[in-house]
């Protein structure tokens, strides 16, 4: 068998420049599958699929933001590198 | 217990097992069939997702042990690519003889190893045009698709519970009173809103 050409679900796709916009596709089947059986009313599905799509979302750029706040500015403060 | 009454009492058990063989089907038999097949897009999509984030390779019994017991809630569907990887993908080392998957220069070959007649498939250096059937995920892409394929199994239980299980939901919406008589302050606004 040959590995010439990128078989989808055989092969890894080549994303690794993006790989952080995939929580957008992650977010929104976790959503559409947890709000399936959560909630009361399923014609409030879709808004409700979309808004818990967004906190996800959000919630994990928060934290990304927080981390990169946390890492680049309040560590080197606290405790700086000898010699910087 | 007929498929069309939403409110069953006590556990589904038909319900729950059909959950567990494909998901989204223990809804579909409840009667809720809208919610079956969203809850089916969720998971697949997930797992599905996942392997073309990842490939073949992140759904793997025995490299990635513990992810494939939250993969496994997926069901059938996870057991039988996880079978097709380890039997059609994978090979025997020539030198520990314990399935991998392959390298980039090497192809898969039936050898008998033992010389008992029975040929097996090995690991040998690749000729022209040829490789391993699949190029092993590393890195972002291999941690990404292994964890959504995960994550579907997780969501899976969570669905396969809510076919399980009696639930308070009712087709217009409004909470099921049987499940609602008391409860404090939720009980209280969920009879109010069902009075509505």
């Amino acid at each position: 068998m040959t590995t010439l050409a990128y078989t989808p679900f055989i092969d890894p796709i080549a994303l690794h420049e993006w790989w952080f916009l995939l929580v957008i596709p992650i977010a929104f089947f976790i959503a559409c599958g947890y709000k399936a059986v959560r909630v009361p009313n399923m014609r409030k599905y879709w808004p409700q699929v979309i808004s818990f799509t967004i906190q996800i979302v959000g919630g994990i750029a928060l934290l990304g933001l927080a981390a990169y706040l946390i890492i680049g500015y309040a560590i080197p403060e606290l405790a700086p590198m000898p010699g910087t | 217990m007929p498929p069309s009454d939403p409110h069953p009492k006590g556990l589904d058990l038909v319900a729950g097992i059909l959950a567990c063989l494909l998901p989204g089907a223990g809804q579909f038999y409840r009667g809720e069939p809208y919610r079956g097949v969203m809850a089916a897009v969720g998971v697949l999509g997930l797992f599905l997702g996942g392997m073309l984030v990842g490939g073949i390779d992140v759904i793997d019994s025995r490299e990635d042990k513990i992810w494939f017991v939250g993969q496994a809630f997926v069901g059938p569907v996870a057991f039988g690519i996880n079978y097709v990887h380890q039997t059609r993908f994978k090979a025997l080392d020539p030198d520990t003889r314990l399935p991998r998957s392959g390298h980039p220069d090497e192809m898969r070959v039936s050898r008998d190893l033992d010389a008992d007649g029975k040929t097996e498939p090995v690991w040998a250096p690749a000729t022209d045009g040829k490789g391993p059937p699949n190029v092993k995920s590393v890195a972002k892409m291999n941690e990404i698709g292994t964890l959504a394929a995960t994550l579907a199994g997780m969501l899976n239980f969570i669905i396969i519970l809510d076919a399980l299980l009696p639930t308070s939901r009712s087709k217009r919406g409004r909470p099921h009173p049987s499940t609602h008589r008391s409860g404090g302050p939720l009980g209280a606004l969920l009879e109010k809103e069902a009075r509505k």
